[in-house]
């Protein structure tokens, strides 16, 4: 096993008394594409927020390529990329001026931010509409982008939350063809979806949360495997034993 | 430094890409200053008119009067028939007309005397009354020129003196006495100024600035609505940084609209010299400085668009009724003692000092230092807050 490149210890965050997360332990080696499951409110997007040094956890603490993001959030903010799942552009700007704005706020000078932003949005299919102004851009289009503004800077571990949720076939498979390229350029991704088949082609371990709490952590084959014969069992069959038939909020 | 800069340049490429919102915030001034010109442009002095009948019409004296009159910058002449006058008088579309009678100019130069004849409704109204006595003046002063050439020529008759001569050097002092009088008025004005754009112009030099507030206020939501606010808290980027950038980009965006205003004024109205059009930028400067602060600190502790706009509406209201802006202070009392609270007092009091009354900045120290102060605290506590409230840091 290679050293955990981001380790979660004992992660616990409450709003107005409700448990987001409670007590969330798990980690990620480097180069790992790491899957986060579960449904609505599950705390999915907290628990990224929370590593990400959004949020303070109220318990707990997360190492990041060594760093803490209690004691030192700027250093981990130098390692990471983050995909939030709703949109965070400026639509007003072209794509390449979005990438470019961002890629000077991670540190990069004008020429590196803009070389960089280029290549990010070759790499997304969308280095022809570069000038183009974002809000004019299909849904697809925007989450690409909305992908190529965390690749910024080259970070080291990428958070990507929800990244293909309510796009079209062809953008999803541009999305997972470029965190498949990704991962063969050995970056270590925590990944969250509501697709199984999305995660059990993606990701090497998944972790299946629900009321803020880890309830499975295992390789795809594995959680499969706990159901029956693997190739006659789905993730989405262990997920909904798991989490249950009831519908959430 | 470089991240406020670019975090201003970034905000200014915004304002430029969306080009309703550019012009918008660019004609606005202008449309302002329209309305200004249009309600105070030229009328800082009273200016009638006269409508005369000349029954005269091709008599020296009666056409020598009517010039007189045509020169005059407070008078426009407007010369009518008997038969229109008397017209308009009956269905009152005039309340004041000057008739010259017919054999006025033979009467004047037989030496005897002449009469000019107003008919008017009532009392001839305000206006008429006005224009009645500026035409009695100058109807006064030829009749004085006429006196003077007289007893001149009476004076040296039998002396041998060629009459033309005579006529010749009496017009002579007669004009230079006009163009130089012996005695002249000064005026001198106290209790503000007596031009009422010299009065609003600082007011709405101000008021436009704090327009700003709701702008800079919403600045924050703004970028918490798009999800920007989150994905640039996990960059490098300082939220001190991210405030002051905002803050340089308001001042810029106040100091284009308040640049274009100032032109105008000192344009079309020459209401600035060149010293004072300067010292009144950088009275606006700090004045923009200290409301864009304000401002961030309505953005830290709104959370939605709609709050920020109301606080910063309410923050505006209070602002312009206690500083005076359209109306005088009382210099005792309730409302003297609370306007030092708002920063428009302060504003106020520099620009109508500087140019109404000619101050220069050092004139106005007490003024600016608290404007520079207020920018100072507002901007490090705008920080604080957004700190100490839930969904800060």
């Amino acid at each position: 096993m290679a050293q955990p490149f981001l380790m979660a210890k004992n992660l616990r965050k409450s709003f107005d008394g409700r448990k987001a997360v409670d007590r969330v332990s798990f980690s990620i080696s480097k180069g790992e594409i790491f899957g986060l499951l579960g449904p609505n409110g599950a705390g999915k997007t907290t628990i990224i927020r929370v590593l990400s040094t959004v949020l303070e956890p109220d318990r707990g603490n997360v190492i990041i390529g060594g760093h803490s993001v209690r004691r030192n959030p700027d250093a981990v903010r130098r390692l990471i990329g983050v995909c939030p799942q709703e949109l965070a552009l400026y639509e007003e700007l072209s794509a390449i001026d979005n990438l470019v704005f961002f890629g000077r706020m991670v540190g990069l000078s004008g020429s590196e931010a803009k070389a960089q932003a280029v290549a990010r949005l070759k790499l997304v299919g969308l280095r022809g509409r570069a000038r183009g102004r974002v809000d004019k851009f299909s849904g697809g289009m925007k989450r690409r982008v909305n992908l190529a503004v965390s690749l910024m800077g080259h970070p080291k571990l990428l958070f990507l939350d929800e990244p293909t949720v309510g796009i079209d076939p062809q953008s999803r498979n541009n999305i997972y063809e470029t965190i498949e390229g990704l991962r063969r350029k050995g970056m270590t991704i925590l990944y969250t979806t509501h697709y199984m088949e999305e995660a059990s082609r993606i990701c090497d371990r998944v972790a299946i949360i629900d009321n803020g709490r880890i309830i499975a952590l295992d390789t795809p084959l594995a959680l499969r495997s706990r159901l029956g014969p693997p190739e006659s069992v789905t993730l989405e069959d262990v997920f909904l034993k798991l989490t249950g038939r009831s519908l959430r909020d | 430094m470089t991240k406020p800069l670019l975090i201003a340049l970034h905000e200014v490429r915004i304002y430029l890409r969306d080009k309703g919102d550019l012009a918008f915030s660019l004609l606005l001034p202008v449309i302002t200053f329209a309305l200004l010109y249009g309600a105070f442009g030229g009328q800082d002095t009273f200016h009638g008119t006269a409508y005369v009948v000349n029954e005269d019409a091709g008599g020296a004296y009666s056409e020598l009067l009517v010039e007189r009159l045509d020169t005059q910058d407070s008078l426009d002449v407007v010369l009518l028939s008997a038969g229109e006058a008397d017209a308009k008088l009956e269905r009152a579309d005039l309340l004041l007309v000057f008739y010259i009678p017919y054999g006025f100019s033979d009467e004047l130069a037989a030496g005897d005397q002449a009469e000019l004849v107003t008919r008017q409704r009532g009392n001839g109204g305000d206006e008429g009354q006005i224009v009645a006595s500026i035409v009695r003046s100058i109807v006064d002063n030829l009749a004085q020129e006429f006196h003077v050439r007289a007893l001149v020529a009476e004076a040296v008759a039998g002396e041998g003196i060629n009459a033309e001569h005579i006529a010749t050097t009496a017009d002579y002092f007669i004009a230079q006495q006009r163009e130089d009088p012996s005695v002249s008025v000064r005026q001198e004005t106290f209790g503000g100024a007596s031009d009422p754009l010299e009065m609003f112009l600082p007011s709405i030099l101000t008021m436009y600035v704090l327009f700003n507030v709701t702008l800079t206020a919403r600045a924050i939501v703004e970028e918490r609505r798009k999800g920007t606010l989150e994905r640039l808290m996990t960059t490098q980027l300082e939220v001190g940084q991210l405030f002051f950038g905002k803050f340089l980009a308001f001042c810029a965006r106040g100091m284009v609209q308040t640049l274009i205003l100032m032109l105008l004024a000192y344009a079309v109205f020459q209401m600035f010299t060149l010293a004072s059009f300067f010292q009144s930028l950088a009275i606006v400067a700090l004045f923009l400085a200290a409301v864009s602060g304000l401002g961030l600190i309505i953005a830290s502790v709104a959370r939605t668009e709609d709050q920020a706009t109301w606080i910063a509406i309410v923050f505006t209201m209070i602002m312009v009724i206690l500083g005076g802006t359209f109306f005088e202070l009382p210099e005792s009392g309730v409302l003297a003692t609370l306007s030092h609270i708002s920063v428009n007092t302060y504003v106020n009091d520099a620009l109508k000092a500087v140019i109404n009354e000619g101050l220069s900045l050092a004139g106005v120290s007490m003024q600016l230092a608290v404007l520079a102060g207020v920018a100072v605290v507002a901007l490090p506590l705008g920080r604080l807050l957004f700190k100490a409230l839930p969904g800060g840091r």
